[in-house]
């Protein structure tokens, strides 16, 4: 029973997580997009943005909200064991999460519209963006490997040394890539304006190659420090699956990118990122965490069943009323 | 140099203070442009289609800050309080995962309201922008729940510094939670309501679009004046409950230090904590005791019955008190005084020109209430069972911390301002700016 509970709540934070990067990661990538060049074409970019994001990234943000509050209520020695350890790169994505919000919603809704305070604005949301992006991957790198320290009291071993070095900031730049890439891919079905598909386009296929690049980049890294990631994720067959599946799509995509297929290509860009952190999530099962001590485990963390029963309660009942209206909202905007 | 229980004192209560001013127009502001709205669709008339996208515009600037510095709390709550959090989490969780789902569909439909005009049936799309409130407001209350169990605190059996039989049921509807969801979604009406109704008031004044801003002003009011003739029976309720829940916080509150009968209710004054007296008060006999029991004779326990180290900061608590109780009881008389000019159909300018100091007068009683909650709940953060102290976060340099948000908030708030004045600017200058 208590292993249940455990498990449709990793399912749910799973879920959650994925939804969050494939949705949500494509937010911080438009960002990301706006502070490349352009060739003339930035204005348009922006307008694309605007419409494109405007509805849906609040809802988008929510599948963090969903899994902090997993956290919390349902594993809160995870919770806490996150914020303390981790609490410096927490205050960094907090302070890119407050600018990045309000940047894009003054950019939209600032009554008088003229160059310079948009300029301020849209670089500031490009900023902000990849700032949080960033830190994403650093602070989900931080997290297993051994990295967390929870018996040190010196500030430095204790509060820097787990998200301080190559490897955490590989993963953010890594984490970087894949949001630039979704987004790429997925703006191309956004515009009508012939040129503009094409920079996307042309976009998805260079971001699509650095994800490539850089996550092997991710494995060197972490060879570096001694850990042999690599081999962990070709040891299990699952995660094994989940990569070759990602570099196939990869294969599949350099192909597909084009102007038209809109559909099929966001769907292939978002199972590649699905993939990937899926076979990220099966190295490290069972876990919630690793500490220099050793792993937590999902069940070590979790809080007492009568919790974990209402928390269930709560996203299932949610769940029956958050996915309708998700679904509609996809469909006023996204349906052509 | 600030401690650094102290500094993430602070740093929480500026949090709390910031996101409180947002929350409270997210979850109150998208009724008013609902009624807009509304008029505007039966009656077809420009204005009201002006005001709808004037409000629909503060809305979405204003959720946006408030989302955001709603996500701050929810980490802030573990970055700050760890070793709360480790005995609120599995307990007091329930009401926050409700929050969340709640939360959910006001992004939502946020989302098809601002983005969804001539994309979707007319009154669907009303339909939207009333989830928007709707959600927003059931939020509140779910949050404001889960502070009832910190002052209230209950489904659980607390064995050697440890929570177990956990009801997280029972917990969320502790003893604080009716009184204190009651007084909170009310007092946000009130607050934006009035802020809502000074602004449109100051534009009449200023001879801008008479006809967008007297709508507007009624719209406004018809909420404000409603909330502020029902708070004060709510705040009498919420009084009630905190002198059996929480007697120290009644003291503190009242300035009262002595147990005694027939206890005086003081009028101002200045608490003096370590003569634990009361000077330039004005003491209404036995008023207290009334007020807190309904009986001029019942016996109020004072300051006294607790020990030292237990007390809430008073003069702190007791001021707060006293400016939300003066602005509470100014607001309801000024609301009186709104249903008599409505009645004759007729807002003289002096009447117009009193509306519009009192704009931030409501988030100023808003945050003295909050104040009072918090502080006079201290030295505890969860009532009787868990010092603040001993919640604090074991990371060192909250000062910085401190810092830091507080110069975002700064930050955001005054930008947030400045877009608001761009907005009224711009929705002056769509209705041709007439002056009639």
């Amino acid at each position: 029973m208590f292993e249940w509970l455990v498990a449709i709540l990793v399912f749910f934070i799973g879920a959650s997580l994925v939804l969050y990067i494939v949705l949500g990661g494509a937010d911080y990538g438009a960002g990301i997009l706006e502070l490349l060049p352009s060739g003339g074409l930035a204005d348009k970019q922006k307008k694309i943005v605007n419409m494109a994001m405007g509805p849906v990234w609040e809802a988008n943000h929510m599948w963090l909200i969903i899994v902090v509050v997993i956290l919390f209520m349902g594993f809160p020695l995870a919770f806490n064991t996150m914020m303390v350890s981790l609490h410096l790169p927490m205050v960094a994505l907090l302070v890119g999460i407050v600018v990045r919000g309000c940047v894009f919603t003054f950019r939209h809704y600032d009554a008088i519209q003229e160059p310079r305070s948009q300029r301020f604005y849209t670089w500031t949301f490009g900023l902000s963006s990849l700032w949080t992006s960033m830190w994403l991957g650093i602070i989900a790198a931080s997290l297993f490997r051994e990295r967390i320290n929870t018996k040190s009291v010196d500030f430095h071993e204790a509060y820097v040394a787990p998200w301080w070095g190559l490897y955490p900031f590989t993963v953010g730049v890594f984490v970087t890539c894949i949001f630039a890439f979704l987004a790429s891919a997925y703006l191309i079905g956004e515009t009508k304006d012939l040129e503009l598909k094409r920079l996307f386009a042309r976009r998805a296929s260079v971001f699509n190659v650095l994800v490539l690049f850089v996550g092997t980049g991710v494995f060197m890294a972490a060879r570096r420090d001694g850990d042999d990631l690599a081999r962990d994720f070709v040891s299990d067959p699952v995660s094994l699956a989940c990569m070759v599946g990602a570099i196939l799509l990869f294969g599949l995509l350099w192909f597909r990118i084009e102007t038209r297929h809109s559909w099929l290509t966001r769907l292939v860009a978002a199972s590649q990122a699905g993939l990937i952190l899926f076979g990220w999530f099966v190295v490290q099962a069972p876990n919630v965490l690793e500490t220099t001590d050793g792993p937590m485990s999902f069940q070590e963390a979790a809080a007492p069943a009568a919790t974990l029963i209402q928390l269930n309660l709560a996203l299932l009942i949610g769940s029956l009323l958050i996915f309708p209206s998700l679904f509609y909202l996809i469909k006023v905007f996204k349906a052509k | 140099m600030m401690t650094e229980l102290l500094a993430a004192r602070l740093t929480m209560a500026f949090s709390l203070g910031f996101h409180i001013i947002f929350a409270s127009i997210g979850m109150t502001m998208p009724f008013m442009m609902c009624a807009a709205h509304f008029f505007f669709l039966r009656t077809g008339k420009k204005e009201y289609l002006e005001l709808t996208r004037m409000w629909m515009k503060g809305v979405a600037i204003l959720f946006a800050v408030g989302a955001v510095s709603g996500t701050v709390l929810s980490f802030e709550l573990g970055l700050l309080w760890p070793g709360f959090m480790k005995y609120a989490g599995p307990i007091i969780g329930m009401p926050f995962s409700w929050e969340g789902t709640a939360f959910f569909l006001e992004a939502v439909a946020i989302g098809l309201f601002l983005y969804g005009w001539n994309k979707m049936n007319r009154w669907a799309h009303w339909a939207t922008g009333l989830v928007v409130g709707v959600s927003g407001f059931a939020s509140g209350i779910f949050v404001v729940a889960a502070n009832g169990w910190m002052n209230a605190p209950q489904g659980f059996d607390w064995v050697n510094g440890e929570a177990l039989n956990i009801d997280p049921v029972k917990a969320m509807f502790n003893p604080a939670w009716l009184h204190q969801t009651l007084h909170m979604q009310t007092a946000a009406l009130q607050a934006v309501g009035f802020a809502v109704a000074g602004i449109h008031a100051l534009l009449l004044l200023k001879g801008r679009s008479r006809r967008l801003n007297l709508s507007a002003l009624k719209i406004a009011m018809a909420f404000a004046a409603t909330a502020s003739l029902i708070q004060p029976l709510i705040g009498h309720f919420a009084a009630q409950r905190v002198a059996v829940l929480q007697p120290a916080k009644l003291a503190a509150m009242e300035g009262h230090f002595h147990t005694s009968t027939h206890a005086p209710l003081y009028l101002g004054g200045l608490p003096d904590e370590e003569k634990m007296e009361m000077n330039f008060g004005i003491p209404l006999p036995g008023m207290l005791s009334f007020l807190a029991f309904d009986d001029f004779k019942a016996e109020v326990k004072g300051l006294d019955r607790f020990p030292r180290d237990e007390w809430p900061p008073v003069l702190i608590t007791h001021v707060a008190f006293q400016i939300m109780v003066g602005i509470g009881s100014l607001l309801a008389v000024v609301s009186l005084l709104y249903l008599h000019f409505l009645k004759k159909n007729f807002f003289p300018r002096s009447f117009l020109k009193m509306l519009v100091p009192l704009s931030p007068l409501g988030f100023i009683a808003i945050e003295a209430g909050w104040v009072v909650t918090e502080v006079g709940r201290q030295p505890w953060i969860i009532y009787g069972f868990l010092k603040t102290k001993d919640a604090l976060t074991p990371v060192p340099g909250m000062q910085y911390h401190f810092l830091l948000f507080m110069f975002l908030y700064a930050l955001f708030g005054l930008m947030t301002i400045w877009l608001m004045k761009r907005q009224v600017d711009a929705a002056h200058r769509n209705m041709g700016d007439e002056r009639v």
